[in-house]
């Protein structure tokens, strides 16, 4: 049972007036229209998501500091589904709007807002959101800019999957052009977030998959994004990395979002010293570390969360900014395409949502 | 007992690293009763990895002539670490070539050094730089650079202990988290060398000490034991799991430091008790087990899982005398402070060696093996 963490409660745009009667608000002789929007509403945390149900929502009047923003997509992500199902360490206040990711173009802002501009595109900076609606009102430092010039789907997906494979590649260890980095679950959105960003950068990926039916045709999904290696887990742990390591220097970074045997495997592939840095536990398992690796290999482990660096950094919006404009350069330039999704129109949620409970599914992105 | 067997005299070479590259030395068995001649060491060798009780026999090694940047050392004590067994069992991360000379650890005094000698003196006492030298002997030529010089104003069984737990304790104390007084470690394996060095080490730095041990007869005695030494809680492992430990937790801060010698279960443990953003250092696995870290606490607890090694510490740090002798100070410091004792200790006669092996290996011992020349 996880325990829940205090890290302050989330505030939705918008949430104040969820369940509440609005018609009675404006009053005599009010003249303002007000807006609503459709948004996956769920009034409970339950391990069924058909309780997430698409609901008319009034919005909020827009406030010298808020911001009307038309969504534009939005990806239905693990972590999403994890908090409607309240089994993440944060969780919205119920009843609560879906999704944590998702690009929307400002409308309209309120007069003492200053960093966004109607028709400019923005994120969310925090988790929490509640991107699955068509509109949201909410304050000006809830948003970030990102630009206009990549594609609705690659600006839906860009701040939380590529930005965890660049804080990865960064703040861990010290990477030069010639390393290597040893992950799992290299075909999620992060996993294919890495295999660019480090190709980018230089660094060769070693990339471990789990074995299905159309495992070859993944593999080359993966070296045209410039995987160097794809192999298999049971290719690893039959045959190791011996043949690898021939080529390549054993690496000083691994990245796991799996847990448990797959995990084993990027650790024991680490060069002394290396860093094992785990940003997910799709498996449901924990890691087994042989005191060995710690004691002698001074292997450390540590973890990353997304959610926690961009509240370690709110004060502070210029280190989001540099990362989302290093991020949008890359894939400006090409280097970086977001994953290949399955583009659900909104009212066709349950699908997506649906599917990304089931295992080796495709990104699925609402769109508005 | 065995044969007598004469073989070749070979100076031993010895070289700076690896350990495991010094050729090895010759040994002439002899019955125990045998006054060992000048130029001649009593030593517990071995020339086979295996269990110590079968292996490790009682020898006599031939001593080289003293080059002259080398000392003659007299090993006065050297204790049974379970690093020591694990070296002779073939199961360390180092071993030596074989034949190979059993220890680790252990104080000796400088009998005779050679012309160029600078670091040490005749008297001078002294502990190795570095594993694998051998120090279950009577008698050992090794190089001036080899060695480290301690005061010989502390207890003697002080000196033998000092150099692998104290040290590793204060490293760890040191070099992983910023700890305030008033902070708190959390730490399993505590009546171990190490685990009682944290405690008072810990306790002279006023930081707080929560010590998990295994549950015994004796547990309150061991309690008792602890708390003299400036032990904050005494806990046995099963107290890890319930819900008693949220009051203690009311007040003391939760730590942010968890010190692992054991794996397992119990280091999971460890870390469920561990502070946001707090470390576990494992420093031994003595339940051999692997230690199973929960994907969350990595992720959403921000916790940081690490390892500690004295003897690459000291490798690391071998080019710089600074670093090693203003730790083996602060350690003497306490010491002549009274603020750290050695771990209780059994002496014995190294020709009572097969005895103190075999309590070596014993579980709940409770008592370093420590032996004496």
């Amino acid at each position: 049972m996880m325990r829940r963490l205090a890290v302050g409660r989330l505030t939705q745009a918008g949430l104040s007036l969820l369940g509440q009667n609005v018609s009675g608000q404006w009053g005599c002789g009010g003249r303002r229209m007000v807006h609503h929007c459709s948004a996956l509403v769920y009034r409970e945390h339950t391990a069924n998501i058909a309780a997430v149900r698409l609901e008319q929502l009034p919005l909020p009047a827009l406030s010298r500091r808020s911001v009307r923003v038309r969504m534009l997509a939005a990806p239905v992500n693990p972590a999403d589904l994890n908090m409607v199902q309240g089994m993440y360490p944060i969780l919205c206040p119920l009843p609560a709007v879906g999704g944590n990711e998702g690009v929307g173009e400002v409308l309209e802002v309120g007069d003492d807002v200053h960093t966004v501009r109607p028709g400019d595109w923005v994120v969310p900076v925090d988790t929490g959101f509640g991107t699955w609606r068509t509109e949201a009102v909410c304050e000006e430092d809830d948003l970030i800019t990102v630009p206009k010039d990549i594609s609705v789907l690659g600006a839906a997906t860009i701040a939380v999957n590529p930005c965890t494979a660049f804080r990865m590649l960064h703040d861990f260890q010290a990477l030069r052009p010639g390393c290597t980095v040893i992950q799992n679950g290299a075909n999620s959105a992060v996993g294919q977030a890495v295999i660019q960003i480090a190709a980018a950068m230089g660094i060769r990926t070693i990339n471990i998959i789990r074995d299905r039916p159309n495992r070859a045709a993944v593999v080359k999904e993966l070296q045209t994004l410039g995987a160097d290696y794809v192999l298999t887990e049971e290719e690893v742990m039959s045959s190791g990395l011996q043949h690898v390591f021939q080529e390549a220097p054993k690496p000083k970074l691994g990245l796991n979002c799996v847990g448990g045997v797959s995990g084993g495997l990027v650790l024991s592939s680490l060069d002394y010293a290396g860093t094992l840095v785990t940003y997910g536990g799709m498996a449901k398992k924990p890691l087994h570390i042989p005191a060995k690796f710690l004691i002698f290999k001074n292997i450390t482990l540590q973890g990353f969360w997304m959610t926690q660096w961009k509240r370690n950094h709110r004060q502070d919006k210029s280190r989001l900014r540099s990362m989302l404009d290093a991020v949008c350069g890359l894939v400006r330039s090409g280097h970086l395409t977001p994953p290949n999704c399955v583009r659900t129109p909104f009212p066709q949620y349950s699908h997506a949502l649906h599917a990304t409970l089931q295992p080796l599914q495709r990104k699925h992105v609402l769109l508005m | 007992m065995g044969v007598l067997r004469v073989v070749q005299i070979v100076s031993r070479v010895l070289v700076a690293h690896p350990v495991w590259s010094r050729p090895a030395p010759c040994v002439s068995y002899r019955s125990f009763s045998a006054k060992p001649l000048a130029g001649e060491s009593t030593a517990l060798v071995y020339t086979t990895h295996g269990e110590p009780s079968q292996v490790i026999k009682l020898g006599t090694l031939q001593l080289p002539s003293l080059g002259d940047k080398s000392a003659l050392v007299k090993m006065l004590a050297a204790p049974i670490n379970p690093s020591d067994i694990n070296m002779i069992q073939g199961t360390y991360a180092i071993l030596p070539d074989l034949p190979a000379v059993g220890g680790n650890e252990g104080v000796g005094q400088v009998i005779e050094v050679g012309s160029k000698v600078k670091t040490v003196k005749v008297g001078d006492w002294v502990i190795p730089r570095d594993a694998g030298l051998g120090t279950w002997q009577t008698l050992v030529v090794l190089s001036a650079d080899d060695l480290v010089t301690l005061p010989s104003d502390i207890p003697l069984l002080s000196a033998a202990t000092l150099g692998v737990n104290p040290c590793t304790a204060l490293r760890m104390l040191s070099d992983f988290e910023e700890l305030k007084p008033g902070d708190t470690v959390i730490q399993n394996a505590a009546n171990s060398g190490v685990g009682q060095a944290v405690i008072q080490i810990a306790a002279a730095k006023g930081v707080h000490t929560i010590n998990v041990v295994r549950d015994r007869p004796d547990l309150s005695q061991l309690t008792d034991r602890l708390k003299v030494m400036g032990a904050t809680h005494v806990i046995k492992e099963e107290t890890l799991r319930r819900p008693e430990m949220k009051e203690l937790f009311k007040f003391y801060p939760r730590p942010k430091l968890a010190l692992n010698g054991v794996g397992g279960k119990s280091a999971t443990e460890l870390l469920r008790h561990l502070q946001s953003g707090g470390t576990m250092v494992t420093y031994g696995g003595m339940a051999k087990q692997p230690i199973t870290v929960p994907v969350s606490a990595l992720i959403f607890k921000d916790v940081k899982v690490r390892g500690f090694w004295v003897t690459q510490w000291k490798r690391n740090h071998g080019h710089n005398d600074k670093a090693l002798c203003s730790m083996l100070d602060e350690l003497c410091t306490l010491i002549r402070a009274g603020k750290l004792s050695p771990p209780a200790c059994t002496e014995v006669s190294i020709k009572d060696f097969h005895k103190a092996l075999d309590n070596a290996m014993k579980p709940y011992i409770s008592t370093k093996q420590v032996l004496v020349m």
